[in-house]
């Protein structure tokens, strides 16, 4: 492997004596096979399924599910366009799909930047708790880890439903006369999909800042920085890393998300994994649901590079 | 205070600390770091706060800084009251003990950011930062990362940093407590010769005695939240008021005497031999004459001699130091001294174990202690 030869060769340099071959074969022989179940359940559990997606989406559909093995760039087309049933000449963009695109990117999107701006504040009050409490409060933070997710959202249903506790309190308070309308909507599927991803953000971000030396703050307020300045040149920089980690961490699976739409959406505002499912249930198109998955790794791997691309030069720029 | 070196010059006080307190609670348990301290600290003096680690310097340290507020009593700078103002708005800056150089910047970054905070223009920041740079001898390291310069250069970088925005006062937290012997060594002098060049007052802590001795203009010695003496290097070596004191800086001999008779600011007090001898008094200090008291006398003001002895010792045993030897003696009530002789060269007379020799003590070299 690179990595571990780059290691090894690196080791060696220094006192310029080899290790025995032997011993050095006898080493790479244990290594390897200690790594074989990991290797075996990458190659068949990751890539396998990966590799029948791909084919799949290149088939032709079943009558009845399933598929036909009958190369065919239909799947590929119904992606993006759509004909016209009348006209078969006629090609049109296919909106209903690019709009759950759309959303799915916008609201996982959004979510990343509200677990940002909520987890900041989370992680900066736990990360200033006496040690003792920190502990406590980082376990309140991953409580919700233990519960379902299901019932998770149904709880956030609970709160946000017409009859939900928000809108009855502001209906008692007289605030509002008639239920505001939040079940069913991309701002239900947002309340959501912050609340259950907000951890993945506190703990990277909560990482980043325990590391983070106190005397540097000090030493900011010291050369005449005000909080905000402290705030802006020290602490940012600094927790940089925990929050790139974070919103990789809370974009990924947002992106991906399923039963948060699924509960808070309704049938019509749908996100990418329910297109995705309905072809493989009722669609009965599973080559163009093959598609629709591969479209979304894509998204993610795209906007990857370019998230570390982005950050990476304005690394480079910073510190060049 | 015990400040003999003249208070009246509190119109040039850079610092004025009056009854300072600083209280820090632990659950229900109070820990007094700071028992109303009162000090005064001159415009352009390098002033030295020395003691042991939990004595309460670095507290009052960072009281003058501003990173802690006090519990009661006062910090004057510059004839300002400073209570309740951050340390952003105090014509302070801080040395730390690690130095705390921003990571994420480079060198000249570091040494402009208390610049560009005070809003100052980009030529102004680059002109002073090059100077700094000057002055700490690091020009070619300007963009290098923190990381990637030595310790030694590390703390040049922090000197720097806190010189830049030319603060009234420069605070520095045992700066060359992680530096190794030789490197001290360098950075002491270096110390002393930029605070001659830019003549601003510094407040130096540091639990090391030599470097207080020999960098200092002024000392405060503190113990237990409180200062015990302050004074010149040479005062506070020369004349401890007390034991602590005496005891923390150089070397002692302790001895239980009488007062014989008082006279002014000296007595005289009977030496183990039986005869009298001047004795220097602390400020604050009139025994009358028959009460026992303790006295200290440096080894190096003692010296062997053949007649007019002040005492009698045994010889215990003679260790050889190259410049000097030091001789332990034991004297008549069991009690323990420690001489020092210089090596001269000529003829050193051998001190075989067990003889008896004479003690003269120097003029003006024995103290009485407050306690």
């Amino acid at each position: 492997m690179a990595v571990t030869q780059h290691i090894a060769g690196q080791g060696a340099q220094p006192d310029a004596a080899e290790p025995p071959l032997a011993a050095e074969r006898e080493r790479n022989f244990w290594k390897w096979l200690l790594s074989l179940p990991a290797l075996l359940i990458l190659i068949f559990a990751a890539s396998g399924p990966l590799l029948i997606v791909v084919v799949y989406s290149i088939l032709t559909p079943a009558e009845y599910g399933g598929v036909v093995w009958e190369i065919s760039g239909r799947a590929w087309f119904q992606v993006f366009f759509r004909r016209d049933i009348f006209d078969p000449d006629e090609v049109t963009l296919n909106w209903s799909h690019l709009s759950v695109f759309w959303r799915s990117v916008s609201l996982a999107f959004q979510t990343t930047v509200i677990c940002a701006i909520l987890g900041f504040p989370t992680a900066w009050f736990i990360s200033t708790r006496p040690p003792g409490q920190r502990e406590i409060w980082l376990l309140l933070i991953t409580i919700p880890f233990w519960t379902n997710l299901v019932i998770r959202t149904f709880a956030i249903q609970e709160v946000i439903r017409n009859q939900g506790v928000v809108n009855s309190l502001l209906m008692n308070l007289n605030i509002i006369h008639s239920p505001i309308q939040m079940m069913y909507t991309d701002f239900a599927i947002l309340i959501g999909m912050a609340y259950v991803f907000l951890p993945l953000m506190v703990l990277p971000v909560f990482a980043a800042m325990d590391k983070l030396d106190v005397r540097l703050l000090e030493a900011g307020y010291d050369l005449y920085a005000s909080r905000w300045e402290v705030l802006r040149r020290i602490v940012f920089p600094l927790v940089r890393p925990g929050f790139i980690a974070g919103s990789i961490l809370v974009f990924i699976p947002s992106i991906g998300s399923y039963v948060t739409p699924r509960l808070l959406g309704g049938g019509r505002n749908m996100m990418l994994s329910n297109l995705i499912e309905l072809q493989f249930g009722q669609g009965r198109n599973w080559p163009l649901g093959a598609a629709l998955a591969l479209a979304l790794l894509v998204i993610v791997l795209v906007a990857l590079v370019f998230y570390l691309r982005t950050i990476g030069g304005d690394e480079e720029k910073r510190h060049g | 205070m015990a400040d003999t070196t003249g208070r009246a010059a509190s119109a040039t006080n850079e610092i004025e600390i009056k009854r300072l307190s600083k209280v820090f609670w632990q659950g229900d348990a109070a820990f007094r770091a700071l028992d109303e301290v009162t000090i005064g600290i001159r415009s352009g003096e390098f002033f030295t706060l020395l003691g042991p680690s939990g004595c309460g310097k670095t507290t009052l340290l960072r009281l003058i800084a501003g990173f802690e507020q006090p519990s009661a009593g006062e910090v004057i700078i510059n004839g300002r009251q400073v209570a309740g103002l951050g340390p952003n708005a105090r014509p302070v800056n801080t040395v730390f003990q690690n130095y705390a150089l921003f990571p994420h910047m480079t060198v000249a970054d570091n040494i402009g950011f208390g610049l560009r905070m005070l809003g100052k223009s980009a030529a102004v920041v680059r002109e002073t930062t090059g100077r700094m740079l000057e002055l700490v001898r690091m020009e070619a390291m300007a963009a290098r990362k923190p990381s990637e310069i030595s310790g030694g250069q590390q703390q040049r970088v922090a000197l720097a940093r806190a010189l830049a925005p030319q603060p009234r006062v420069l605070l520095l937290d045992e700066p060359l407590s992680a530096l190794d012997l030789k490197l001290r060594k360098e950075m002491q002098s270096e110390l002393k010769r930029l605070q001659t060049e830019t003549g601003i007052t510094f407040v130096f802590v540091t639990h090391d005695q030599h470097e207080a001795l020999t960098m200092s203009d002024r000392i405060a010695v503190m113990s237990g939240g409180r200062i015990l003496q302050s004074g010149s290097p040479a005062d506070i070596y020369n004349h401890p008021a007390e034991r602590f004191v005496a005891d923390f800086i150089g070397d002692t001999n302790f001895l239980d005497v009488e007062i014989v008779a008082v006279n002014g600011r000296a007595a005289d007090v009977r030496l183990p031999g039986g005869g009298t001898r001047r004795a220097s008094l602390p400020e604050g200090l009139s025994p009358s004459a028959g009460t026992n008291v303790t006295i200290v006398i440096r080894p190096e003001h003692a010296s062997i001699t053949d007649e007019a002895a002040d005492f009698e010792g045994t010889v215990e045993d003679a260790v050889f130091f190259g410049t000097d030897t030091h001789v332990h003696l034991r004297l008549p009530g069991e009690s323990r001294f420690t001489l020092r002789r210089q090596n001269t060269g000529a003829g050193a007379v051998a001190l075989p174990e067990g003889s008896r020799v004479g003690v003269r003590v120097a003029e003006g070299g024995i103290q009485v202690l407050r306690n």
